[in-house]
């Protein structure tokens, strides 16, 4: 179970990181797009780069109780403010905006939010199964 | 434009080594998405497509239509159903529809996405909001 302590706390920022243009490429062509007019500007889902690795990383809190290997991502929402661009210093902010008990296994909502040196780009919102420990 | 029109109508394939690439590139690096042992051990028959795959696949065709990631606004998914990936060069393949929805007084449109692969709606529901260019 976890921690409904935590229910709108902000539980971390990560360090900037500079989006390459070899980043965008690499994202894009995974998913099959080559266009080379496109390659500086990440399309809107390239911000789960930042907020899914930083989400798994709240596994290492014991206090969170959040076990990753009982995890699937659920539902998944984007709300850009403008698109990530290639010398874009991107950095995460986490918060727990809901944890919800449904038979024994927990639904829980992070709210990502995605900044640059200009300000914000977007809000990248999660919803994780959590199976519970008993399942 | 009315609600109900087909805005595109896209199909993609997906290879595992697409999931590997896209595994590196994103940073999601669950096994379940890379190898079958690990995909059994977790209750699947074997290895599946990241949701966060499928939904790319769906900013593509989105994109794709607009011209300019820079109109796509609101972009919403349930992962619904799995998409499992077998080996080889066939892998699997993902079809992305959209249709109108509703057009906003601003004339931005709301596009449902209808996102299948074989029989199952993997995604679903599924939308996003279009600002006009």
């Amino acid at each position: 179970m976890l921690n409904l302590a935590y229910v709108g706390r902000s539980l971390l920022a990560t360090a900037p990181v500079e989006v390459t243009r070899e980043s965008i490429a690499a994202f894009r062509a995974a998913l099959g797009d080559t266009d080379p007019g496109r390659q500086d500007v990440a399309p809107p889902t390239f911000l789960v780069s930042l907020t899914l690795p930083a989400a798994s990383s709240l596994a290492d809190d014991p206090d969170f109780g959040l076990d990753y290997s009982r995890v699937l991502h659920r539902e998944q929402r984007f709300e850009p403010v403008r698109p990530v661009r290639a010398g874009d210093r991107l950095s995460a902010e986490l918060i727990v905006d809901s944890i919800k008990s449904v038979a024994g296994n927990d639904i829980l909502t992070l709210r990502g939010k995605v900044s640059a040196q200009d300000g914000p780009v977007g809000t990248a919102w999660t919803t994780l199964f959590v199976a519970g420990s008993a399942s | 434009m009315n609600p109900g029109d087909t805005l595109f109508d896209a199909e993609y394939r997906v290879r595992r080594a697409d999931l590997a690439a896209y595994a590196k590139a994103s940073g999601d690096t669950n096994p379940i998405h890379l190898d079958d042992a690990a995909a059994k051990a977790a209750g699947l028959p074997g290895v599946i497509a990241h949701g966060m795959y499928t939904m790319g696949l769906a900013a593509r065709a989105l994109e794709d239509w607009a011209g300019d990631a820079d109109r796509i606004r609101d972009f919403t998914a349930r992962f619904a159903k799995t998409v499992p990936v077998p080996p080889g060069d066939e892998g699997a393949a993902v079809s992305v529809a959209g249709t109108v929805r509703k057009v906003r007084d601003d004339g931005s449109i709301e596009v449902n996405l209808t996102v299948t692969c074989g029989e199952d709606k993997v995604l679903a529901p599924a939308r996003a909001v279009v600002r006009p260019s």
